[in-house]
């Protein structure tokens, strides 16, 4: 029988059927149980029940959709070292129609919210949900941020929630069991979804100036009408602006000096904690201009100014001289500027110097590395960072100014010159406001049209917001603690304009990202039949767009004639989080990129910084060593997650997947070891790393590297490079000349697939890759399948390095000093430049030397780059290839959308 | 037809039917652990392991507990939960027809049984209970067996096109588009790759074409051709990996099934399975000796135990080809729909024929 605490007791009157119950004596009773079939209705009920519930629990068949990390681990648990089948709850069904279960892995946002309300409307019941993770449970690190839903029990009822981030392999399956547990406390007699007076309708919220759950409408109408938002927003401290860099006849570092706040905010909090400084008290009380007494003896003291260079490696001081110069001689004087060892161009001149460096100079700076805007006091600076493939190392940086207020920057886009401006710009506008003119289809790519807000403006506060900085005095104070919602006054994490009027406008069934379609593409010829063309939205939840990725589609027949990749499902608000991290806070915040590479995630971020903190951060030998040999464990782990995903959408039924899975965790383990955590290391530190090896990991690395690795990637390759089907799939599919390659910026394998030697190791050395011995493998036809065969020998590549690190690495220290949860960052510019596995990763950070969080943060996500070219691959190919195309692609959503 | 001939038939149906549907449902049990064995896994094992600390269960668990270890009565649980799901009929289908789909898969994928032997056929000699020789075919003595194979699996594929045609819903859509034109180009090379054997064996009876094997050689001996087309084909035509592509799960999420849920959605995937049965019975019989164990048996053979012995013969042929046939969609990646397309009219379909001509001219050579 059941044990459900529910049930009425056995021998009681029926709560049902209350006449049915007779008294029977005792003994005949027994006798008659054990010799006749002999029931009464509560227990009749107990056996249905039994079965009912056996049933259920034992077939738990899940969703199969995955929002963010945790994905990646309930992905493990499928794995052969989890194996989740042998609760029978492997059968990941695409379609909700089919599901039991719904298992919400990541972090819920706001753009995705809609689609999971309606996935949970088209399960049939009996339904459950898992909330797996910090994030499904109450938004997790991400809480605050402006796109983040704060828990997915705000709009679906949960049954089981699962803490972590992300919660292991193991915790998932204790959640299945612990769901199990409840399935068998339930009966048939009181289940919501017999019952009609439960309604288990979610009703799908919508993508309004926000988003807007239609159950509060009412009542959030009548707050925003009320205007509390504003009327909050005022009293708070609002994050500083410094003003622009300046031409170097200009004293740079008095110019740096900025309008910030008196102090950071942790020593705020230190004075709080010691109840010396009641000022500092109370939601931003003290603004900027009420506080100068107090900063008074800081301001004296100039804040340290980072070296002034783009990048560790650039073009260098006397090389950008002569370049403006040339340019200037070119296009008339005042064309270029030189400020802050970059090129100051008028916003009108843009196009001329951008062709001129582009088609006539000496190096051809045919490469857009990245693209990215800053908020300053009196302007928007758009910055791009330039190399040229033909002479890799040579990177130059210009910035372009516009107008200040919202919505009036204009500046013509360059897309005609470096198509691979393409998403970057369109973020630029969606995140700034910036308009460029010329811009093919200029609309947001990340937040949804009619969002009302560009939020990485300095003036744009999220709805949770406190202070400038992420370290919320209310939450870190023992004793006393509160919740974002409650400094909300609508109580989610949403914020409306008061001048939004729409109110009644609001359908559930628009679909503000998917508005923008696609004619067919003239590039594409379909054979002469009267056929019709039709538009297919694949994604955000379909089972091999990896995640939240959705593509539009134009399909005639099979062919696709037109595709629009639409993102921002998982977008995270990472560089408005990062805005307000101190330096230190924002490694864990990194390692969420991609999650899959944290480590490599991890050492950008400290490249970038390190290099602001110039020699205060010099890495110590082994260090070094030890970056290396993470960032190659990394790579292989990658590497062979997207290999084997890529024969997964092909058509090869996981298992290549699972095998490639299989030594990922053996490098799990490793990193698990050294850092304490499987995916999340947050192991880098700036100037080294957080720990030192523990005993005996080396000798547990080299077996691994040195017995292992190397025989399953020869494996991998005998299976499966020699398959007919994948050669037929791969060959000739998805190609992308090495000419596109460069001019779509994108980068890592889909680059070197394509043919172009440019591998950030070599091109731009970083760490101690200049020592060791390895070769750029590149590919000749950039198909899919060279895409694959780079991955492969890149591996192998990987390994070798491993092999020479882990012999040669010293004992010493691994930081350059103490411990230090105080760091100092000197004012200044930095873009770091890594070879990521999935490509260039780059950190753009500007630090204002005082406050001790970053003032922008940015950064450049290959994936998201790479998706740039996708259009041009897919094209004239089927539907059937496109996911194989994307599938080469390798892109983590963690990092598209950040 | 004497009643007690129509009683035999009526419980023969009864019995194949039921098993077959049982077997079935074990069969997806055995693709989950096949697959569990390809991935490096375990698979399925414990459904029912909390039944035993229950009262009623207790003194049952010794019987229990080995088959709960095999993964045994995890098949039951998905009956039971497909059982008591809620059953979705989305507004916007087309309610006939979204209806009539999964009863047209799964009837279409039953009746096709009506004329497959799975034992030996004719004089038996295993006598039941005095009524005369069992046969071990529902409906024996049908002399185009084969052709009535062919014309019922043909009507199968109109299950997945209404499916996807009804459902309203463009995946299932592109999935029904993508079977039609699988399944029609596929009918061709499976029909022509059988009449090779069927020259030869000069019949359309699959007993027939069972007795002559047992006279003389499996028909894979002569025909490897005919076995190689017949068997890539029935790939095809059972919609199984690398040829799945109507419901190509990375594609179209579940094609044409993806708006159907619980019973429906049960109904669809028992009839695929039915397909894989028929067809491995199909290969069996054709290509295979049916019953036939080189060296041991022959037609003359009769009663029960040899009788016995042919049935388990034929079942065990049938079984190893299901395997392979599993073992296969988790080895390999899928084709490309126009891959596909092309494999059936540029290649399969001229070497079908050639091995049509081929085997004609010989025969009539050798008949003189
Ligand atoms: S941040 Fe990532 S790993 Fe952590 S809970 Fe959220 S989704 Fe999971």
């Amino acid at each position: 029988m059941s044990t459900p605490a529910t049930h009425p007791p056995r021998n009681g009157p029926s709560v049902i059927r209350p006449e049915w119950t007779v008294t029977i004596d005792p003994v005949l009773q027994k006798e008659l149980e054990r010799h006749v079939l002999v029931t009464d209705w509560n227990k009749l009920i107990g056996l249905v029940d039994t079965i009912y519930n056996w049933g259920r629990r034992s077939s738990l068949w899940p969703l199969g959709f995955g929002l963010a990390c945790c994905a990646i681990e309930m992905i493990c648990t499928a794995s052969s070292r989890f194996d989740i089948a042998r609760f029978g709850a492997e059968v990941f069904r695409g379609s909700p129609r089919q599901a039991d279960v719904m298992i919400v892995s990541g972090t819920v946002t706001k753009t995705m919210m809609p689609m999971i309300a309606r996935l949970y409307d088209q399960m049939p019941e009996p339904k459950y949900v898992i909330s797996m993770g910090a994030c499904a449970t109450g938004g997790g690190p991400f809480k605050e941020g402006y796109n983040v839903v704060s828990g997915i029990d705000k709009y679906l009822p949960v049954d089981v929630y699962i803490p972590g981030c992300p919660p292991t392999p193991q915790a998932l399956l204790h959640g299945l069991m612990a769901l199990q547990k409840k399935i068998d406390g339930e009966t048939i007699t009181d289940l919501p979804w017999y019952r009609r007076d439960v309604e288990r309708e979610i009703p799908v919220p919508v993508l309004g100036p926000d988003l807007i759950d239609l159950r509060t409408l009412e009542i959030t109408a009548e707050r925003t009408a009320l205007g509390l938002i504003e009327a909050r927003e005022a009293t708070l401290e609002k994050p500083p602006r410094i003003p622009a860099p300046q031409p170097a006849a200009a004293e740079p570092a008095e110019d740096a000096a900025p309008a910030a706040p008196p102090s950071s905010k942790l020593d705020k909090i230190r004075a709080r904690v010691q109840g010396t400084n009641p000022a500092a008290q109370g939601d931003g009380e003290t603004s900027a201009a009420s506080a100068p007494p107090k900063s008074a003896p800081r301001a004296a003291r100039k804040p340290k100014v980072a070296p002034v260079m783009p990048s560790l490696r650039w073009l260098g001081d006397e090389g950008l001289a002569a370049l403006a110069d040339r340019i200037n001689a070119e296009l008339g004087p005042g064309t270029a500027t030189i400020v802050q060892a970059a090129l100051l161009i008028p916003a009108d001149k843009l196009l001329e110097v951008a062709r001129f460096l582009r088609d006539s100079n000496v190096i051809r700076y045919d490469y857009l590395a990245s693209l990215q805007s800053v908020h300053y006091e009196d302007c928007i600076e758009v910055t791009y960072h330039l190399d040229s493939t033909s002479r890799p190392g040579s990177l130059i940086e210009l910035r372009v100014r516009v107008a200040e207020p919202e919505g009036q920057g204009k500046l013509p886009s360059v897309v005609s010159i470096w198509p691979g401006a393409d998403f970057q710009e369109r973020e630029v506008y969606d995140m700034m406001g910036v308009r460029f003119l010329g811009h093919p289809n200029l609309t947001r790519i990340l937040m949804w049209e009619g969002f009302a807000y560009h939020p990485l403006r300095k003036d744009y506060l999220e709805p949770y917001y406190e202070g400038p900085t992420k370290v919320l005095e209310s939450r870190v104070e023992d004793g006393q603690h509160f919740r974002g919602e409650e400094l909300n006054p609508h109580g989610t994490n949403i914020k409306i304009p008061q001048s939004y009027q729409g109110w009644n406008s609001l359908d559930p069934d628009a679909d503000p990202k998917g508005v923008h379609l696609i004619p067919p593409s003239a590039a594409v010829q379909v054979a002469e039949i009267d056929s019709e063309s039709f538009v297919l939205s694949m994604g955000p939840q379909h089972p091999s767009t990896h995640g939240v990725f959705r593509m539009n589609l134009r399909v005639d027949g099979e062919t696709v004639v037109g595709l629009k990749p639409v993102m921002g499902y998982m977008h995270r608000n990472h560089e408005k989080i990062g805005e307000r991290n101190t330096f230190l806070m924002n490694f864990p915040f990194t390692d969420r990129l991609d999650y899959l590479t944290s480590m490599a995630n991890n050492w950008g971020y400290a490249l970038a910084v390190e290099q602001l903190m110039g020699d205060d951060a010099k890495v110590p030998e082994r260090a070094e060593y030890i970056r290396v040999i993470m960032a190659e464990l990394t790579r292989i782990a990658s590497h062979m997650w997207s290999i084997g995903f890529l024969l997964n959408d092909l058509g090869a039924f996981f298992t290549p997947a699972l095998y490639a899975i299989e030594e990922r965790e053996l490098i799990l383990d490793l990193f698990e070891w050294a850092s304490g955590s499987r995916m999340m290391c947050n192991y880098f530190r700036f100037g080294g790393v957080a720990f030192d090896l523990p005993d005996g990991w080396l000798d547990r690395c080299q077996a691994i590297v040195y017995d292992r690795l190397e025989r399953r990637i020869d494996e991998l390759d005998r299976y499966l490079s020699g398959n007919e089907i994948l050669l037929e799939r791969c060959r000739g599919v998805g190609v992308l000349t090495a000419e596109q390659a460069i001019a779509l910026s994108t980068s890592g394998p889909v680059l070197r697939g394509s043919g172009v030697k440019y591998d950030i190791r070599r091109a731009a050395p970083y760490g101690i890759y200049d020592r060791f011995d390895f070769d750029v493998i590149t590919g000749t036809r950039g198909d899919i399948y060279d895409r694959y065969l780079v991955r492969l020998q890149e591996m192998r590549q990987s390994v070798k390095i491993l092999k020479h690190a882990v012999h040669d690495i010293p004992e010493g220290p691994i930081l350059p000093g103490k411990k230090s949860y105080q760091i100092k960052v000197p004012a200044g510019e930095a873009y770091s430049r890594t070879e990521a596995p999935k490509g260039e990763l780059g950190f753009y950070v500007i630090s204002d030397g005082t406050t001790g969080t970053a003032y922008r943060y940015h950064v450049r996500s290959p994936s998201f780059i790479n998706l740039t070219a996708l259009e041009t691959m897919c094209l004239g190919h089927t539907v059937a290839d496109v996911v194989g195309i994307l599938g080469s692609l390798d892109i983590v959503l963690g990092e598209v959308d950040r | 037809m004497t009643t007690i001939d129509l009683l035999g038939t009526f419980l023969k149906i009864l019995i194949v039917v039921g098993i077959s549907q049982g077997v079935v449902a074990y069969l997806i049990l055995v693709e989950r652990k096949i697959a569990a064995w390809a991935q490096d896994r375990i698979g399925p094992n414990r459904a029912g392991l909390e039944l035993l600390d229950r009262p009623g269960f207790r003194r049952l668990a010794p019987l229990l507990r080995p088959l709960i270890g095999l993964g045994l009565l995890h098949p039951i649980a998905d009956g039971v939960k497909m059982f008591v799901k809620e059953d979705v009929v989305p507004g916007y289908v087309n309610r006939p027809l979204y209806l009539l789909a999964p009863v047209l898969a799964i009837t279409m994928a039953t009746i096709a049984f009506a004329v497959v032997p799975f034992g030996p056929v004719g004089a038996t000699g295993a006598n039941f209970l005095g009524f005369g020789d069992v046969q071990f075919q529902i409906a024996p003595g049908i002399d185009i067996g084969i052709l009535y194979v062919f014309a019922i699996g043909s009507l199968a594929v109109y299950g997945v096109i209404l499916a996807g045609y009804s459902s309203n819903n463009k995946y299932s859509f592109l999935g029904a588009m993508r079977s039609s034109a699988q399944l029609i180009s596929y009918e061709l090379p499976l029909g022509l790759s059988i009449l090779g054997i069927i020259l030869i064996c000069r019949s359309l009876d699959l007993n027939a074409i069972i007795h002559w094997q047992d006279r003389h050689v499996w028909g894979i001996l002569v025909q490897p051709l005919g076995f190689l087309l017949f068997l890539i084909s029935a790939f095809a035509e059972t919609n199984r990996l690398p040829f799945d592509l109507p419901e190509s799960e990375q594609e179209l999420v579940g094609g044409f099934h993806t708006e159907y849920s619980a019973l429906k959605f049960g109904m669809f995937f028992l009839g695929e399975y039915l397909h894989v049965i028929t067809a491995s019975f199909l290969i069996t019989i054709l290509f295979l000796g049916g019953w036939d164990i080189p060296f041991l048996t022959d037609q003359a053979q009769t009663g029960w135990f040899w009788a016995l012995v042919k049935v388990f013969a034929l079942l065990l042929k049938v079984g190893l080809l299901i395997i392979l046939i599993m073992w296969v969609r988790w080895t390999l990646p899928r084709f490309r729909y126009d891959q596909l397309m092309d494999l059936a009219w540029k290649r399969m379909i001229p070497l079908a024929l050639l091995n049509l001509v081929a085997t004609a001219t010989i025969v009539q050579l050798v008949r003189g």
